[in-house]
């Protein structure tokens, strides 16, 4: 039925996105406004939709192998692990432990620089300009460092099932333990001017508040889980690769506001320093790709599932394989897909500010939602 | 009066290319950037090129737009602008008219801009527009309060309306030291009235696009522009001349005394721009209301108090 | 442990397979295979232990669908997994009313492999143009590369 304007109707539709500033990619939220109060949403995904799943279908494991650093390419290499470490279990490949170290070292900085990112883009959200170039720069040497091992800057594809591509050398190291000398003197500056800034507190203080029981019934995972308590990381709930040889800390939130999100964050790139450091200190010498890599992998029949932490939260990988060099069928599970599917529910009767300020909150990467 | 006149308006466009050029390399310098740097020595001659684009850029008129409002709203966002220059002291003797309410004459016109504002965001028939013209009329109206109080216990303390009087009775201190708080409402109410960061809510570009001028483009959108950097020049002038002595001070002429107490406060205001996120809007109208506007009627009544017993 | 307490409670309800899932070569503590009209029940069964929906697709085997369900925990390691296998044209009930995760998990199934889910609020297609008419998941659908 279509509606006349009368008096009786009290709501009007706002259509934030595909094309809006704080979407962060082609995401479009359908609103329904009372005044400047949200009295419901629908978020209409698939603008950036490529069929990666089918495209995994189409080819081999390996060629399918650049298309994950795609997917997610903020965290290109957690995605690059979670699915050799898939590959590996299906088809049983023995990883040595220089290229699991290695694995462990990128994987992390590109955690770091995900972060800083998210932490950049955020501020920009809600009004600030300035971290967001700060962010920028400290981001640089992340990437620069992660540029001289890997060949590319964003979109990685560096992990092979078995090891990884190249060797790390001495100029690398030298180059994170800089970083990690100048990221660390910069928390002071951050926390100066964000963390204790009162307008920030103010937009961030009990707003977009995720309870535990929503978390658990919406399987959403990540930083955002976190923030509301709950320390589940897959680095320690479910061990994968060496993380359990290193000694860190999962940080946790109380009240699961957008404050609390923000502060796991940066005490993630903190963590992720000192992962980096111990890693770093315990580098073994040894090979770096595993022997007898076969070219044409053909795992046998069977299925499997396979999970990291990326920056947004629980990747897994389901790789049902019926004998053949190709997959017959992968289903990549996605932390920012669940982390969305909340967003209803939370902004429902707040501010399209705070509706800003949620959306951003959950550092979602649009094309990993709609892959 | 028409050398006047057009003295005027090419101060105004100098300057408003002036601060956009300060604008960058401010915000620039803030965060560890050159900024402009190729045309010109620095950058200088950027904002010219820029502007020049903008004029030959073509006018885009949607179709669904109310157009006489449309077509109308650049031009009255300017046209008080112009006005307000007639009474604003640059030294003793340049000032165009020197009007016994001049400073009533500034408060009555820069409120105008609203006005505008809401024509604009009415007219261009775009939801996120009417959010940023609502916003601004209410964020204005809030605003507008506590800065003519805290005018009010300095003209108190002047017992005149004209600017230059206002001057003349700083010869011995300077307001800013007899009345700090005032100075500091001041501040904050004038950089909500420009619809500066951290109060830009009616254009809060991550939230509403672009807010009132969503669908202006070409020199239309710059006369907005225009507006808005002429505007804070305007504040800061008054500023300077309600708390800051005017023209006062030693060596260099009055003229460039005046025009560096002004840039000061330009620059304190973009300052506030490149550090401070938004507030939210809600949360800014209550700050005038429950904390800005009591705080005025209090340095109103101390003034009045003191004036009477000293 | 968890993975026994999920197999206990899920063997009352009768369902084809219960089973300890081979956690070096899967990734799976408890495997299960079931009828669609017992998701459900096994839905809830999960949420009772406190896990929640990881991952909600599907598996075109040609002749018949295969619905996967994947379950996880917050407190404990342990991974269920759900088989559901479906003949071809049958829906499967929904699950949204007890997970609301699943409520674009099974749009998602719904879009790219065609699977009806019964009682769905919204079913509709979630990632393709609502008039799209095809479901490029299934076997038989020829991507054009």
């Amino acid at each position: 039925m279509m509606l006349e304007p009368g008096i009786e109707e009290k709501t009007f539709y706002l259509n934030l996105g595909p094309q809006h500033p704080s979407t962060h990619g082609v995401l479009r939220i359908l609103l329904e406004m009372d005044g400047e109060f949200i009295a419901n949403s629908e978020p209409v995904i698939g603008y950036g939709h490529r069929a990666h799943e089918k495209m995994a279908e189409l080819r081999t494991y390996q060629q399918y192998l650049p298309n994950l650093g795609r997917v997610d390419y903020l965290h290109a290499l957690a995605y690059n692990h979670g699915y050799c470490l898939a590959v590996e279990r299906l088809a049983g490949i023995e990883v040595p432990e220089r290229a699991e170290f290695i694995r462990v070292i990128t994987s992390e900085l590109n955690r770091i620089a995900s972060h800083l990112l998210w932490f950049g883009a955020y501020l920009l959200d809600l009004g600030a300009f300035t971290p967001f170039l700060y962010c920028f720069d400290d981001r640089e040497n992340v990437v620069d460092i992660l540029d001289r091992v890997t060949g590319s800057r964003l979109t990685y594809c560096y992990f092979r099932f078995g090891g990884v591509r190249d060797d790390i050398d001495d100029e690398f190291i030298a180059g994170c333990r800089a970083f990690i000398t100048r990221l660390r003197s910069r928390w002071q500056d951050y926390d100066d001017l964000v963390t204790k800034n009162v307008i920030f507190i103010n937009r961030t203080r009990d707003v977009g508040i995720i309870t535990p029981e929503q978390a658990l019934k919406y399987g959403v995972t990540g930083p955002c889980l976190r923030g509301s308590g709950i320390p589940y990381d897959i680095r320690r709930s479910e061990p994968y690769s060496v993380y359990p040889l290193f000694d860190f800390e999962i940080p946790i939130g109380e009240r699961g506001d957008i404050m609390d999100r923000y502060v796991v964050r940066l005490c993630e790139m903190e963590q992720s320093l000192r992962i980096i450091e111990q890693a770093l200190d315990k580098l073994p010498n040894g090979p770096i790709m595993a022997e007898k890599v076969p070219k044409r992998l053909k795992p046998a029949e069977g299925e499997v599932y396979a999970a990291v932490e990326s920056g947004r939260g629980e990747f897994g990988t389901y790789i049902v394989s019926k004998g053949d060099t190709k997959p017959y069928r992968i289903k990549l599970r996605v932390p920012s897909f669940s982390n969305l599917s909340i967003i209803s529910e939370l902004i429902k009767d707040t501010l399209v500010a705070d509706m800003v300020a949620i959306l951003g909150s959950f550092d979602l990467v649009i094309p990993e939602v709609d892959r | 009066m028409i050398v006047a006149l057009i003295g005027v308006i090419a101060l105004v466009s100098v300057n408003a290319l002036f601060l956009i050029w300060m604008e960058r390399k401010v915000a620039a310098h803030i965060q560890l950037r050159p900024g402009p740097m190729e045309v010109g020595y620095h950058g200088a001659l950027q904002t010219v090129a820029d502007a020049l684009k903008l004029m030959g850029k073509e006018l885009i008129t949607p179709d669904e737009v109310d157009r006489p409002v449309y077509l109308l709203a650049p031009i009255i966002i300017f046209l008080p602008v112009l006005v307000l220059f007639l009474v604003i002291p640059f030294s003793p003797n340049l000032i165009i008219r020197d009007l016994n309410v001049g400073i009533l004459l500034i408060f009555a016109f820069s409120s105008l801009t609203v006005l505008s504002i809401l024509m604009a965001g009415w007219s261009s028939n775009n939801k996120y527009s009417v959010f940023g013209a609502i916003r601004s009329i209410a964020q204005n109206i809030a605003y507008e309060i506590p800065l003519l109080i805290t005018a009010m216990s300095i003209i108190l303390m002047v017992g005149s309306f004209k600017l230059t009087d206002i001057v003349a009775a700083q010869d011995k201190v300077w307001f800013v030291v007899i009345q700090p708080l005032a100075f500091l409402l001041y501040i904050i109410c004038a950089t909500a009235e420009t619809n500066r960061a951290p109060f830009d809510i009616p254009e809060a570009e991550s939230e509403l696009v672009a807010g009132f001028h969503t669908e202006y483009s070409g020199m239309r959108f710059g006369l907005f522009f225009l507006a808005e950097y002429t505007n804070m020049f305007v504040v800061s002038a008054v500023a300077t001349v309600l708390f800051l002595g005017g023209w006062r001070g030693w060596i260099l002429p009055p003229v460039v005394w005046f025009l560096i107490k002004v840039y000061a406060i330009i620059f304190l205001i973009m300052w506030f721009r490149w550090t401070f996120p938004r507030l939210r809007f809600d949360q800014l109208i209550t700050f005038a209301w429950k904390v800005l506007i009591p705080l005025a009627f209090v340095n109103l009544l101390v003034t009045a108090l003191a004036i009477k017993l000293f | 442990m968890l993975a026994e307490q999920i197999r206990n409670s899920l063997e009352k309800l009768e369902l084809e397979k219960v089973a300890a899932g081979d956690y070096g070569r899967t990734g799976y503590h408890v495997e299960v295979a079931a009828k669609p009209e017992q998701i459900t029940a096994i839905a809830q069964v999960m949420l009772e232990h406190q896990c929640f929906l990881e991952s909600l697709t599907a598996l075109d085997l040609i002749e018949s669908f295969e619905v996967v369900y994947h379950f996880a925990c917050f407190r404990e390691l342990c991974r269920t997994v759900v088989h559901v296998p479906l003949i071809k044209g049958k829906t499967a009930p929904t699950i949204s009313s007890v997970y609301p995760a699943a409520d674009w998990f099974e749009r998602e199934v719904f879009d790219l492999f065609g699977i009806v889910f019964a009682g769905h609020p919204n079913l509709k297609r979630l990632i393709l143009p609502e008039d799209a008419d095809f479901h490029p998941l299934l076997k038989d659908f020829v991507a054009s590369s």
